[in-house]
């Protein structure tokens, strides 16, 4: 099993990550404009 | 699986076997998954009372919560959710992830509902259908060495999908004032998009191994808290508490439509896990049918309208089934499931997850020497616990003051145990919930 830092990472450098959190934050925004 | 296939049939003949197996309990789950979705979109409605849209989302947030701990525990046990952790920890930041991108985009269709209306915002946030299928694609290997038929059928469908939605956007214009139309396609575009980025997490978790079960338990933790945040922030503590306690006798009827909606959602886990996101996402979004029925048959919706918003919303909704159908009828060969099994070693390489795991929980089956989940005395408490919270405000509820055609309503919960019977038994009977 890796080590939490190593774990840490490849989440990090993994793009699948990366396109979840960018989409969270314009659902955001879009929930602020709404408002 | 039959006794005397597993002693006489060879092992490729069996694999073949097994996997056709679970393709088609993921279409089972997918079509309960519809059922149950559909079902609990329906308490939103009360959002025509006079209570924030905010704060109708943070109720159900609490139902689910509740549902996601000790559903969990009653199938399986809190002991199988910590084994699954022990062996891929990193899943709990996705399984959060996808429980914040659920909160906004929940929170995004009661806004929605409250402009547009439930039968005309359903379709256009079940366009995340067509999301998942492209991050399938892209992502996890999905619809690759598929064939031209099988691939067709999944494009076609979702291009149907796309012409009902639009259909039913423009039956949306006419409805309301203009402003807050075009902030209810927007706000139901939204959540679509969001619920499809939601997929990505749901397919990194059922290729490394996880658990449906174990998921959603920690996805739990993303929505309650991304929505408490997003309730503070949006009304601050003291005015909230002020609305809740408003409230409070209709509490019980939305913490309800989160329950129901988790029993939806873990039917739409398991499709995602065995009929991978580009066909189990479609197939649960038969939700919109679900919706429309509710809508229009329990809570009087489109009553009054014209004929031509009727025939749009009906043609509308029919394209988008007759896309559903053609995403189903077009299941994985072993060529594609071949695609599906390289991207599970790339996870489990990138994670350090154990391959033969990965491997087994892929086919629905625990690993040789596993220990067997069990119930224990923490699980029959969080059971006994969620229990006596919707009890107390069960006792506290009234029937809202709404016109409701119970006859129509009590038939639909009908069907909804209906689904849950065959299907619960058909998964129990091939995977054990595995």
């Amino acid at each position: 099993m890796q080590p939490n830092t190593t774990r840490l990472a490849s989440i990090l450098t993994d793009i699948h990550f990366w396109v979840p959190v960018a989409v969270l934050l314009g659902g955001l925004l879009l929930l602020r404009f709404i408002r | 699986m039959h006794p005397d296939s597993s002693t006489q049939s060879p092992p490729a003949v069996q694999d073949v076997s097994r996997s056709k197996k679970l393709q088609l309990l993921g279409i089972l789950s997918g079509f309960a998954a519809g059922a149950w979705l559909g079902a609990a979109e329906a308490p939103t409605k009360l959002v025509a009372i006079g209570i924030s849209p905010m704060v109708i989302s943070l109720i159900m947030v609490v139902g689910v919560f509740l549902a996601r701990w000790s559903l969990p525990a009653l199938i399986l046990g809190t002991s199988s959710v910590r084994a699954d952790v022990r062996r891929a920890p990193h899943l709990v930041i996705w399984a959060l992830l996808a429980g914040c991108l659920w909160a906004v985009a929940n929170t995004l269709t009661i806004f929605a509902i409250r402009d547009i209306g439930l039968s005309i915002a359903f379709p256009l946030w079940n366009s995340n259908s067509l999301l998942g299928i492209l991050w399938g694609f892209l992502f996890f290997n999905e619809l690759r060495r598929a064939g031209g038929r099988r691939r067709a059928g999944v494009l076609g469908g979702a291009l149907v999908m796309c012409l009902g939605a639009t259909l039913l956007a423009i039956a949306s214009s006419g409805h309301g004032p203009a402003a807050h139309s075009l902030h209810g396609v927007c706000a139901a575009l939204g959540a679509g998009i969001l619920w499809g980025a939601m997929y990505i997490p749901y397919r990194k978790a059922y290729l490394t191994g996880m658990n449906p079960l174990s998921f959603v338990t920690f996805f739990s933790f993303g929505e309650l808290g991304m929505m408490t945040i997003l309730s503070v922030s949006s009304l601050g503590l003291g005015p909230l508490w002020q609305e809740l306690l408003s409230a409070r006798s209709v509490i019980f009827w939305l913490m309800l439509g989160g329950f129901v909606w988790v029993i939806g959602d873990i039917f739409q886990q398991y499709a995602a896990k065995y009929a991978g996101i580009s066909r189990g996402i479609p197939l649960s979004n038969s939700n919109q049918l679900w919706g429309l029925l509710w809508g229009i048959l329990v809570f009087g919706e489109l009553h009054g309208r014209n004929s031509s918003i009727y025939l749009e919303v009906i043609g509308g909704s029919l394209l988008m089934m007759l896309g559903v159908g053609a995403i189903a009828l077009s299941s994985a060969t072993g060529q594609e499931q071949t695609r599906w099994k390289e991207a599970a070693i790339r996870e489990s390489n990138r994670y350090g997850v154990a391959a033969d795991f990965v491997a087994a929980r892929m086919d629905g089956r625990q690993l040789a020497g596993e220990v067997k989940p069990s119930r224990r005395v923490l699980d029959w408490l969080l059971v006994v616990a969620a229990t006596s919270v919707f009890v107390i405000f069960a006792a506290m509820a009234r029937v809202p003051q709404m016109s409701l055609h119970w006859a129509p309503a009590a038939l639909l919960t009908a069907v909804l145990f209906l689904f849950l019977i065959v299907s619960g038994l058909a998964l129990w009977r091939t995977t054990r919930f595995n």
